[in-house]
């Protein structure tokens, strides 16, 4: 783990603790209705500032408080255009099975790569500790994924061309 | 499977069937094959004469570079005329097949070969040539050679699909077979980018590869193709072109080049030895396939790998569902409460 | 780009796959749906490096034959595999561990599935999958996410021009078209369709799958060879293999109208116990005795207690069933147009015999009833079972028929389309061949 990683997963790990106080909240605004406030955003007193946690530009962590909601987006290193549509690639597949990652948005938030909600309900019946972990191990496996995916695409390449090559030998 | 097949299957293992003694039966099958061919596999006149045409996009320009020819010397005896709709007709008739077996497969393996076969006059005529020239070119220093020498022989286009070109030029000391490519899609047109630059780069890092054909890929038009026309020169990224090299010292080149996406292979001429002709016609014929089919099974394994992680961060999600749901107890008044996580 | 180039049509069934073009009239490719990989490899994709093992050079096929010291690198153990037949033959020796990717008509396994269809494109039926529209069938009752993911594959691995994705079923019925007892081409019937694992019995109304009412019935082709293997044991034939069974099933079966009256026709025309030859692969060849299995293999669809003692419906009362659970008011076209579907349906008056069963069933309850109501008379009941010589690939070739009409492409998705709404696009097809197409 290099040297900035540890402290940024620290500081995600803390921040995110921290915001995952949340507590059920009808709406204001449709009776018997309760929605998540940080995507209905009705009323401004209910949404608390939102912190971003950056590692440097590229990977960084954005999380938008709320009285009964979380909304944590994060943005995925990018070095090339391959690590580009590598991140784009696997975003898209999770996103497509969201049913089942029931924290998981169907949409990031503009500007973001993915993004998690989480509301009351689910810090009520599920760990949050646990929750707080997922994110932490999906932060970090997720960089992992993308460059084993990379280097297995240029193993790849390197394989096929040398074997097309070999016969006119 | 790492190498595509350069004969069809379909019509391999259909005739393997019938050339078995199996009971004749009638067959009426149109099938594909790969760049736009067509096959029709019939039975018209009696069970026993089976009559396969073929149909190529780019036969027009095939038979410019002597196609009927090379098909002509390859099937002689079973050329029959073509059906029409079609450029290109053999038949076999099962009562008057060769008595050995070897024969017998030759034929059927002759047959599979319709398509590369057809493709392959271009390639001969080219390679032709370049033995001409290199004979001319023996004759001078490479100074004072003439211009038409050290220029060598037009370009032979070959427009095998409809975005897609092959571009073969013969000159004195190689072979330059050019193919260009379309990437449609953002992923393949990176993907794509990655294979070509290891093509490229291959020769350079493996010894045993030394005799490959030199690579260029380049996503301009590259100067071989000067003046050829119906190029799209707008160069907007889509296209790269591929060289192959053939060059007499080293054996083949491969030069593959885009400026944004199309590549060329340039072969050199210890390919061009009449023995190793045959078989590096083939090979290289399957370049454009070979290279898409691989940028296909390289996505269909990261899908592969995605459901595995998909899967693992399932699993660490699902630890945050608590063991036991039923969280609830009592205190000893007897109310309930539950125990917050 | 993909104007005139024919639509690929692929049925991937539990036991075979059937792989061809539209527009002919038999699948190109018929081969099991089975995959073999490198035992050990398992599905790859193992989280973190994969262990770099040094595999002996493994001949990868193809043209120009695999080169021993590439093959040895690693990573590319999911290049190495071989599907259909030739994975059975690889599956035969070692180092090779043969999987079905399909299971009860659903795919499980979609790493196997891709590879599979990886294969199957590129290998076997060779197209660029981007110039081409693809047909695809699928199991009633199969969850959109399946489908979700076909589309996720065909679109975003293989680039294909145009997906379709029909229920087996309904394709079923439209290969009946061609048989000349069919007049009006409706969508409306009963399949019965019967392979090697299991029998479905699928009531279906406009081209839409009635899914309450499938039933199906666990006695199919597999059932009737082991049938037939038990007969041979018990008679103590020289040679009872499931191949021999097999083989004297295919062959000589048919279906009698009446078993007890068979009987005694065997016993008076002793013409009709056959002799079989069996040939070994080591040069030897026996003869077996054919008898009574001739009709009694088939039986069990009609008398299951012969065979098993847990299920013991017979088919024509399943059929029955079936269509008295589906809304009534389609129930009339479903008792006329009951259309055979799957190797085991082939047996010759297989279709009469069932006809014939059924419409009694439906006799006996309109006079149960007409005795009920006191003297009222009821107009009749038509009960029509339609065999016709597409029978064996129903599916494929319905897919086939339909693949070839000229709108069969409006009727697809296409990849534009899909990079626009994403996979759930595949959640809705229009119905092809429905009322206004040809």
């Amino acid at each position: 783990m290099s040297q900035s990683l540890r402290p940024y997963l620290q500081c995600c790990r803390s921040s995110l603790t921290a915001a995952l106080a949340i507590s059920n909240f009808a709406s204001q605004t449709s009776e018997r209705h309760n929605v998540p406030e940080i995507e209905a955003k009705s009323s401004p007193e209910l949404i608390l500032n939102p912190i971003t946690i950056s590692r440097n530009e590229h990977e960084k962590l954005y999380i938008e408080p709320s009285v009964n909601s979380v909304r944590i987006s994060l943005s995925i290193k990018q070095a090339d255009e391959i690590e580009k549509v590598l991140v784009h690639k696997f975003t898209r597949f999770l996103q497509q099975r969201a049913e089942s990652f029931f924290i998981l948005r169907r949409k990031p938030v503009k500007g973001y790569d993915i993004s998690f909600l989480v509301t009351n309900y689910h810090t009520e019946h599920l760990l949050k500790h646990q929750l707080v972990e997922f994110i932490i191990t999906f932060m970090e496996e997720v960089d992992k994924e993308v460059s084993e995916m990379k280097l297995f695409l240029n193993a790849r390449a390197r394989f096929v061309a040398e074997s097309f090559l070999t016969p006119f030998d | 499977m790492l190498l595509l097949d350069y004969q069809n299957v379909l019509i391999q293992s259909l005739l393997t069937e019938r050339f078995s003694g199996a009971p004749p039966a009638s067959i009426d099958q149109v099938v594909s094959d790969f760049d736009g061919v067509t096959f029709h596999l019939s039975t018209p006149e009696s069970k026993t004469k089976i009559l396969i045409s073929i149909n190529v996009k780019c036969f027009k320009e095939l038979v410019q570079y002597g196609a009927q020819e090379v098909l002509e010397r390859e099937y002689g005896p079973y050329i029959v005329n073509p059906e029409p709709g079609y450029d290109f007709s053999v038949q076999v008739d099962l009562e008057n097949l060769p008595a050995e077996e070897e024969a017998r497969e030759e034929l059927i393996m002759k047959l599979a070969l319709l398509k590369r076969n057809a493709m392959a006059a271009p390639f001969e005529r080219a390679f032709d040539e370049f033995t001409k020239l290199a004979e001319e070119a023996s004759q001078y220093t490479s100074e004072s050679a003439p211009q038409g020498v050290k220029e060598g022989g037009d370009v032979m286009a070959i427009h095998y699909r409809e975005e897609e070109a092959i571009y073969i030029k013969a000159s004195w000391d190689r072979v330059t077979v050019i193919f260009s490519t379309v990437f449609r899609e953002e992923t393949d047109r990176i993907f794509g980018k990655v294979f070509l630059q290891e093509f490229v780069d291959a020769r350079r890092r493996v010894v045993t590869l030394q005799n490959a054909p030199q690579v260029l890929f380049r996503s301009d038009p590259p100067l071989e193709l000067e003046g050829v026309p119906g190029l799209n020169n707008t160069g907007e990224g889509e296209i790269s072109y591929v060289t192959f090299g053939m060059d007499h010292y080293a054996g083949d080149i491969l030069d593959i080049h885009s400026i944004t996406d199309q590549s060329y292979v340039v072969l050199f001429p210890r390919h061009l030895t009449p023995q190793r002709r045959y078989e590096n016609i083939s090979h290289i014929q399957t370049f454009r396939d070979y290279f898409h089919y691989h940028i296909k099974a390289s996505k269909a394994y990261i899908h592969t790998r995605m459901r595995k992680r998909t899967a693992d961060f399932l699993q660490v999600l699902n630890r945050a569902r608590p063991e036991n749901e039923e969280r609830e107890r009592k205190t000893a008044s007897g109310r309930t409460f539950r125990v917050q996580s | 780009m993909a104007s005139q180039t024919p639509a690929v049509v692929m049925d991937n069934g539990t036991g075979y796959s059937k792989l061809g073009f539209a527009g002919n009239d038999s699948p190109s490719f018929v081969f099991p749906t089975a995959i073999a990989t490198k035992a050990g490899a398992g599905s790859a994709g193992s989280s973190g490096a994969r262990p770099a093992v040094a595999n002996k050079p493994s001949f990868l096929s193809g043209g120009g034959g695999g080169s021993s010291h590439l093959s040895a690198k690693r990573g590319t153990e999911d290049l190495d595999f071989f599907i259909g037949d030739e994975a059975l033959a690889a599956g035969s020796g070692p180092g090779y561990g043969v999987n079905y990717p399909i299971r009860h008509g659903q795919i499980e396994n979609w790493d196997y599935m891709e590879r599979f269809w990886s294969n199957s494109i590129f290998k076997y039926l060779r197209v660029e999958p981007e110039d081409h529209y693809f047909l695809l069938t699928e199991p009633p009752l199969n969850p959109p996410e399946n489908r979700e993911n076909t589309a996720e594959i065909m679109f975003e691995s293989f680039n294909c021009a145009g997906l379709y994705i029909a229920v087996q079923a309904v394709l079923a019925l439209a290969a009946s078209w061609t048989s000349s007892k069919v007049t009006d081409r409706s969508l409306t019937g009963t399949v019965i369709d019967s392979g090697d694992g299991v029998t479905h019995v699928i009531p279906v109304a406009e081209g839409y799958v009635i899914g309450s009412s499938i039933k199906s019935i666990p006695i199919a082709g597999r059932d009737i060879t082991y049938f037939v293997q038990s007969l041979l044991r018990d008679r103590g034939e020289p040679d009872s293999s499931l191949k021999t069974a097999e083989k004297v099933k295919e062959e000589y079966c048919y279906v009698s109208p009446d078993i007890v009256k068979e009987f005694a026709r065997y016993d008076r025309e002793p013409d009709r116990l056959l002799k079989h030859t069996v040939n070994s692969p080591n040069g030897r060849s026996v003869q077996i005795d054919i008898g009574y299995e001739r009709f009694l293999a088939p039986e069990i669809f009609f008398n299951p207690e012969i065979y098993s003692s847990d299920f013991l419906t017979p088919l024509p009362n399943v059929v029955d069933g079936v269509i008295q659970s589906s809304p009534i008011d389609v129930r009339r076209g479903l008792y006329k147009n009951i259309v055979l579907s799957g190797g085991s349906t082939l047996y010759k008056d297989f279709g009469r015999r069932l006809q014939r069963d059924i419409r009694h069933l439906v006799d006996d309850r309109i006079r149960a009833s007409e005795a009920r109501s006191g003297g009222a008379r009821s107009g009749g009941l038509d009960v029509a079972v339609v065999t016709h010589k597409r029978q064996r690939h129903g599916p494929w070739f319905g897919g086939s028929l339909l693949g070839q009409t000229p709108e069969f492409r409006s009727y697809c998705h296409t990849k534009a389309e899909y990079d626009e709404i994403g996979p759930s696009i595949v959640r809705r097809f229009a119905l092809l061949g429905g009322p206004g197409s040809s």
